[in-house]
């Protein structure tokens, strides 16, 4: 699927795409501003506020499959795992990709039922998982609740920290970035190319190739009308426990998570607001828990009911973390789309503008991947992964 | 004494000091029903702090002291009601005031959600602190802390102290000390407060002020305390026998000192960190009072208080005329004198602090860190100073060192002048870390109202 070379990949491309202006400076802007640069092109981010000030900044980081069912988006996934693992062991990200089981666990028959139906499937998928026995459980694990009755680890997952990798790439790369940059628009020719990129303050800057990635403002510059949907997430942040008290080799993810992700059969459909539980034993010490999921909720506000609810199923889950603080609460704003499925590739009726975005909550496991992607579609290259289905083409069908 | 049955009550003071003290008295004279919560177990603030049981008060000047006594027999007769140990963890994105109960003898700490139609908040000022080489080392605190362990235990730690950094309070804490019989070593003033006599005449205009300071300055000449002006800090250093090794620097000539303790202060200024600001949707009137909207002192803030009193009552409808802001102007005239009498001769540029100096105490971040992480990067946004670089992301969410990082990347950083402290705090709930358990503890549920909060009825 992905040479494993790839990262060393430097030579320039057969055809110089010329001038390529990335708008927005998230993880996946910047990772394609990264992987265009090292090769020679010249590149200018435009960012409306700061790097990572969006969704790339406030997530919780998981490199993981563990949530997903068999098909392109698990094959996207892993895809973005092998990414991390090249770019760590290749320098460029040495240091920023923790790699580590997950651990996804029951707490009651049926979840257990909805457990075991999920492991059997990401096993199909090729993931390497295994139920853990019960004396493993309290082997491996006696910080959680009695009440756990069945553990699926999920192997080959890992943790990077959205804006640290932003920042990472952005100092590693050789492109112009500009911030509090906002872009309102583009000039076009006759045939519908993309010649100039407008900003907020009125100037034009000049492209040869665009590429919008650009979360939930992509919607407005590209006219996907209807295509995206802004969900909010809100998460919380321990104080560090200092060896107070045991953390998991991994993070804990309740499989009721996977009912809330609609991503086992048989999950609801997508409530205005639902509840996933994961508790992430971060390499601080602290402990990063999450999340709500609130379609159509655009402020990073945080609410006392929601705030406690996560944390009263946490602390049912890992009974220990009563003894610790709450230091922050704080909340991002995912891009997902109608259809589940992000939005890559060229726009149509514009040869030369593109767009990556709608990643919903996977945009740190497959941003660096998706930045090599986009980076090739750009230089006019085949991609390792067919991503047809990705296409902008389905919301913008009749686009001249 | 009857049992709270609601959780919504006209306005919420936070801050016993004398500018929530002042708010309250001024509301429930407008007829609302008012609830004030105090982190501590008493009233009077800082300013006012009085001591524990069993100890004796510091000393206080006569006019001071009535000052006081006028605004504790007026609130004690103003029906507001009180808890205490109750802090202020923030506004929830519904408008909840959620307030912190702290564990108290068979008692479990508990987060309160209060609705209220109006908030004051008046939770007064915090010290500024200048960063040194040392300055996070056991055995050095601030000055306003070491004067707050006077005033609760009417005595002096044992040991050599010395006093260090800018402004009138080093003088006000040296008096109290030479009173309760310990004398400081040394007073290191970096400004030259009498090299400027016509600001000094200034002070003409505020007698109470001027006595004040005589006073001062008699008791520590008396008590032969140097005071030396124009000279400041440049590192502490543990001492290999136990205690601290001091280097200042004045002009042209350098002293060390040995001592056991080192309270440092470079003024003061509102303990606004993470406070919400505007209102929520459907959220309480917000606003702020005394110190915490502007650090003027506790006769600025009896004045501001009671303007917000009255402001909030005005806010919720009732035909009241404003108040006049004319006292506190003239506060604010008074202590533009002294921030110009102190204005320092001589400060380090924080381009001249060394690498290894702390910035940000929590984390552990340094002078270096901050030059690292300003190199190729013009423009740096206050996340990115926060996310990349971790200033204030501690426990103390920025309160000490927000004002030493957005000083050191204005005047280093290209592109940073437009940065403010509060863009590195933010707003937010909780503004200080809250226990989970506390969090969570039932009783502070919103389904158990009956058990929250016992309000005097009257």
């Amino acid at each position: 699927m992905l040479s494993p070379s790839f990262h060393n990949d430097a030579a320039p491309p057969v055809n110089d795409p010329g001038h390529v202006v990335i708008v927005g400076a998230g993880i996946v802007g910047i990772s394609a501003a990264f992987f265009l640069s090292r090769r020679g092109v010249q590149v200018t981010v435009l960012e409306a506020a700061a790097p990572a000030a969006g969704a790339s900044g406030a997530s919780d980081g998981a490199v993981s499959v563990a949530s997903k069912r068999p098909g392109l988006m698990m094959q996207l996934g892993l895809a973005g795992i092998a990414t991390y693992r090249a770019l760590a062991s290749g320098g460029v990200l040495a240091g920023e990709f923790r790699e580590r089981p997950t651990f996804i666990v029951a707490s009651n028959a049926a979840e257990a039922e909805v457990l075991a139906e999920h492991a059997a499937a990401l096993a199909g998928a090729g993931v390497t998982v295994r139920l853990l026995a019960r004396a493993e459980i309290t082997g491996l694990l006696p910080m959680v609740s009695e009440e756990v009755v069945a553990v699926a680890r999920v192997e080959g997952e890992g943790h990077a920290i959205g804006y640290r990798v932003v920042e990472r790439l952005a100092r590693a790369g050789r492109f112009t970035l500009r911030r509090s940059a906002p872009v309102d628009g583009f000039v076009r020719d006759k045939t519908g190319r993309v010649t100039a990129v407008s900003t907020g303050q009125g100037g034009l800057i000049a492209a040869d190739a665009v590429l919008v990635a650009a979360g939930n403002g992509s919607e407005r510059l590209l006219g996907l009308s209807g295509a995206l949907i802004p969900r909010k997430g809100q998460l919380l942040l321990t104080e560090r426990a200092a060896g107070r008290l045991g953390a998991p080799a991994g993070p804990l993810m309740s499989s009721r998570y996977l009912l809330s992700k609609g991503a086992a059969k048989g999950g609801p459909a997508d409530a205005a607001r639902s509840f996933g539980l994961v508790i992430d034993p971060l390499a601080t010490g602290q402990f990063l828990i999450g999340g709500t999921r609130e379609d159509g909720v655009t402020n990073t506000h945080n609410d006392l009911a929601a705030v406690r609810h996560i944390l009263r199923e946490a602390v049912t889950l890992m009974p220990d973390l009563a003894r610790l603080r709450l230091l922050r609460a704080f909340s991002g704003i995912r891009t997902a789309t109608v259809d589940r499925l992000p939005i890559v590739g060229a726009v149509p009726g514009a040869e030369n503008l593109f767009v990556a975005t709608g990643f919903e909550g996977d945009g740190i496991c497959l941003g660096p991947f998706m930045g090599e992607l986009v980076h090739r579609l750009i230089c006019g290259e085949p991609a390792a992964v067919d991503i047809n289905a990705l296409s902008p083409a389905r919301f913008t069908p009749r686009a001249a | 004494m009857t049992e709270w049955k609601s959780m919504d009550i006209d306005l919420l003071v936070v801050g016993g000091g004398p500018a929530g003290m002042a708010a309250a008295v001024e509301a429930r004279q407008a007829g609302l029903q008012v609830l004030l919560v105090d982190q501590r177990e008493r009233l009077g603030g800082a300013i006012y702090c009085q001591p524990d049981p069993g100890c004796a008060p510091v000393a206080m000047s006569a006019r001071h002291r009535a000052r006081w006594q006028a605004l504790s027999r007026e609130f004690a007769a103003s029906g507001a009601a009180v808890e205490f140990h109750t802090s202020f963890a923030g506004l929830d994105s519904e408008g909840l005031a959620l307030l912190e109960r702290r564990a108290s003898a068979g008692e479990a700490g508990r987060v309160l959600p209060v609705r209220a139609r109006a908030v004051v908040l008046a939770v007064g000022a915090v010290e500024r602190i200048a960063p040194l080489p040392g300055w996070e080392l056991p055995g050095v605190m601030s000055a306003g802390g070491l004067q707050m362990m006077m005033k609760r235990r009417g005595a002096v730690p044992v040991g050599r102290t010395l006093l260090a950094g800018s402004g009138p309070l080093l003088l006000a804490v040296a008096s109290q000390m030479v009173a309760l019989g310990q004398p400081p070593v040394a007073i290191i003033e970096r400004a030259r407060p009498f090299g400027q006599p016509a600001e000094l005449l200034k002070l003409l205009a505020t007698p109470g002020y001027l006595r004040e300071a005589l006073a001062i300055l008699a008791r520590l000449h008396k008590a032969r305390v140097p005071v030396l002006h124009a000279t400041q800090l440049t590192s502490i250093r543990l001492a290999a026998g136990g205690g601290l090794e001091v280097e200042c620097r004045g002009q042209g000539d350098e002293r060390r000192f040995s001592v056991d303790r080192v309270a440092l202060h470079d003024g003061i200024r509102p303990n606004d960190f993470g406070l919400p600001g505007g209102a929520a949707t459907g959220g309480p009137v917000l606003s702020r009072a005394g110190d915490c909207r502007e650090a003027l002192g506790a006769v600025a803030a009896i004045e501001d208080g009671k303007r917000a009193g009255r402001e909030a009552a005005r806010m919720l409808g009732l035909k009241l005329p404003a108040m006049s802001l004319q006292p506190v102007k003239r506060e604010r005239r008074a202590q533009a004198v002294l921030a110009r009498l102190f204005s320092p001769a001589l400060t380090t540029p924080p381009a001249d602090l060394p690498d290894e100096t702390v910035i940000c105490r929590c984390e552990n971040r340094t002078a270096g860190d901050l030059r690292g992480l300003l190199a190729g990067h013009d423009g740096l946004s206050a996340r990115e100073v926060k996310l990349n670089g971790r200033f204030a992301m501690g426990s103390c969410q920025g309160r000490f060192c927000a004002d030493a990082t957005v000083d050191f990347l204005r005047r280093c950083g290209a592109g940073a002048e437009a940065l403010e402290a509060s863009h590195l705090t933010g707003r937010r709930w909780p503004v200080r870390p809250v226990g989970i358990a506390t969090l969570l503890a039932e009783g502070g549920a919103a389904a158990d109202p009956a058990s929250v909060i016992r309000i005097e009825e009257e």
